[in-house]
């Protein structure tokens, strides 16, 4: 019973997020306290959003470099629209998530039917998105005050307290991202179809699988969700920043790799993510707290992303000679 | 006399400028076992290939019970009622046995809509298609093909053509990397394949396999079909071989060496 705990993707990271906290918290007690962790939730399930859709890429073997820079795109296209009285704020949100999702749908056509590594499409699609953002904003942000009260700035960020902390619609969203897509992953068919077109396209084809479509709809997930992560964010902070979400990329595929899931695709866990969502971002507002400068977070993150591989890699060698 | 399951008819194929079938023509009957039989660059791998949708005939045809087919794919040949079972058998290692077995085919259960699959029932079916198969080993059917042996992974590969009904298994190598044991039990599960109406295209390097399994063998030599009628219960493995090797009696002497006499 132990041992197949241990083996599981999922238990290195449960003992690093586990470790950390407890780590912080003796250091600076002030890291549990209500505030900190409304905070902290906050921002971490924006970013949350795009990594679970992530994980649900990689495990069909493909990535995402333009998920930061749709981040980015999308609200301010959606607030252009909006700020300039040309259509309601609902009308808005849905042409700028449509946008999105077709972001994904050429990132998907151009992996599947032209057969150009994803890292080449996406890494193209980062800078035309990006260079878009910045072109129709020249460069400053749109602001997005003007969302307060509405029912669906209320519906995707609203906040409220429960006891002391306090939380923001884009908890349950998270919440239900994590449901959904653990779900679609681990128990339907289609979650079958997207392991084995990540761990043998060549067989996963042989049985029928349309590994094509599957890949394509998951990058259209992948863009949605950031679009969508993007558009939450834009309310909360009340502008919509052109370069907002740059390095997120990178960001979300250490998250997803942390987790467990296989960068090269055929094995993916979403509770791994979680895991890996929080690891990473609380270890930025941790040592933060006790005083180590922010400058030096990405020494933590690269090493944390290091042992972490070499972990999974060990745990994967012991698995295929063990049993 | 009715028509054959398989017919392949003056199928030739060029690699570039290699010629690897020539004119060949072959024919599966239904509930039959025919063995293929020839030396390494024979053509067998090529008319297997051909007649899996791996690779495309450069001239001739191929009918499924009189009917003329187009194997562009693996997926036409698998429509067709054709499976193959290659050596490195086209499953994904990262998924469970039950998994690999009902990939594209996997059952749902509840309402459509919830794409849920029916996972007690497919680890249920694993279990017993693993019996029958003869793995030695209690092997639960949630364990990932990774971590199976090479025969065990064959023995997968089998009971998943014989699920889902394949007109024809096309078994290359099958028994290779088996334990005594395992090749006994894919002996006796292609024997009970043809008993429940399937036909098999049988490939094994070790003669004696062959012997013991098929109705018919079907000897290659360099890219044509050299005999086609062999029966098994009628003749010698050692028979058998010179046609393989395309030797006389005096030749094959010599060619064993001078202490054979």
């Amino acid at each position: 019973m132990l041992r197949r705990l241990i083996a599981r993707p999922e238990f290195g990271p449960f003992i690093l997020l586990a470790l950390e906290l407890f780590v912080f918290w003796a250091i600076n007690p002030e890291f549990l306290s209500p505030l900190n962790i409304g905070n902290t939730l906050a921002f971490t399930v924006e970013l949350g959003l795009i990594a679970l859709a992530m994980t649900l890429l990689m495990t069909s073997g493909e990535f995402d470099l333009s998920v930061g820079s749709v981040f980015g795109f999308t609200p301010v296209l959606m607030w252009t629209f909006v700020n300039g009285g040309m259509v309601p704020m609902e009308i808005g949100f849905l042409i700028a998530i449509v946008v999105a999702a077709l972001i994904g749908l050429v990132n998907g056509w151009f992996v599947t039917k032209l057969k150009i590594p994803s890292f080449l499409v996406t890494l193209g699609m980062l800078l035309v998105v990006r260079g878009t953002a910045l072109f129709i904003t020249n460069g400053f942000p749109q602001r997005t005050w003007n969302a307060g009260g509405h029912w669906l700035a209320e519906v995707l960020v609203g906040d409220f307290y429960v006891g002391p902390f306090r939380i923001y619609m884009s908890l349950f969203w998270f919440i239900a991202a994590v449901i959904i897509l653990g779900y679609v992953l681990n128990r339907t068919r289609v979650g079958n179809w997207i392991q084995a077109s990540g761990g043998n396209p060549g067989a996963a084809r042989a049985r029928g699988v349309n590994v094509d479509r599957t890949k394509v709809a998951l990058f259209i997930l992948c863009s949605t969700l950031a679009g969508f992560a993007g558009i939450i964010s834009s309310v909360r902070t009340s502008a919509a920043n052109p370069n907002s979400g740059m390095g997120y990329e990178l960001e979300v595929i250490a998250m997803v790799v942390i987790g467990g899931t296989a960068l090269t695709g055929g094995r993916g866990t979403i509770i791994g993510t979680v895991l890996g969502i929080f690891i990473l971002r609380v270890m930025r507002n941790g040592i933060v707290l006790i005083g180590v400068p922010g400058l030096a977070y990405n020494i933590f993150i690269g090493a944390i992303i290091l042992g972490m591989m070499a972990l999974h890699s060990w745990l994967e060698r012991r698995h295929h000679a063990g049993t | 006399m009715s028509e054959p399951l398989i017919r392949m008819d003056n199928v030739s194929k060029f690699y570039g400028r290699i010629q690897a079938l020539e004119n060949v023509s072959f024919t599966v009957r239904e509930r039959e076992i025919v063995g293929l039989l020839g030396d390494n660059g024979a053509g067998k791998s090529t008319l297997i290939k051909v007649l899996s949708g791996a690779v495309p005939l450069t001239s001739g045809s191929i009918y499924v019970r009189g009917k003329k087919v187009e194997m562009k794919s693996t997926t036409d040949a698998i429509a067709a009622g054709i499976e193959t079972i290659y050596q490195d058998s086209a499953l994904v290692t990262q998924l469970s046995i039950a998994r690999n077995l009902f990939l594209g085919r996997e059952p749902i259960k509840g309402p459509p809509f919830l794409n849920r699959m029916d996972t007690e029932m497919m680890n249920q079916v694993a279990r017993d298609l693993l019996r029958q198969v003869g793995i030695s080993k209690n092997i639960p059917p949630e364990t990932p093909i990774g971590s199976l042996s090479g025969g065990e992974r064959q023995a997968v590969a089998i009971a998943r053509a014989m699920h889902f009904d394949s007109d024809l298994i096309i078994l290359d190598e099958p028994t290779n990397n088996l334990g005594v044991a395992e090749t006994q039990g894919v002996l006796r599960f292609v024997r009970g394949a043809r008993d429940s109406g399937h036909s098999c295209i049988f490939i094994a390097h070790n003669i004696h396999h062959v012997f013991q399994v098929v109705d018919r063998i079907v000897v290659m030599r360099r890219g044509k079909v050299v005999a086609d009628d062999i029966d098994p219960k009628k003749t010698t493995v050692e028979a058998v071989e010179r046609v393989i090797t395309g030797m006389t009696d005096e030749e094959l002497a010599h060619a064993l060496g001078p202490n054979t006499h």
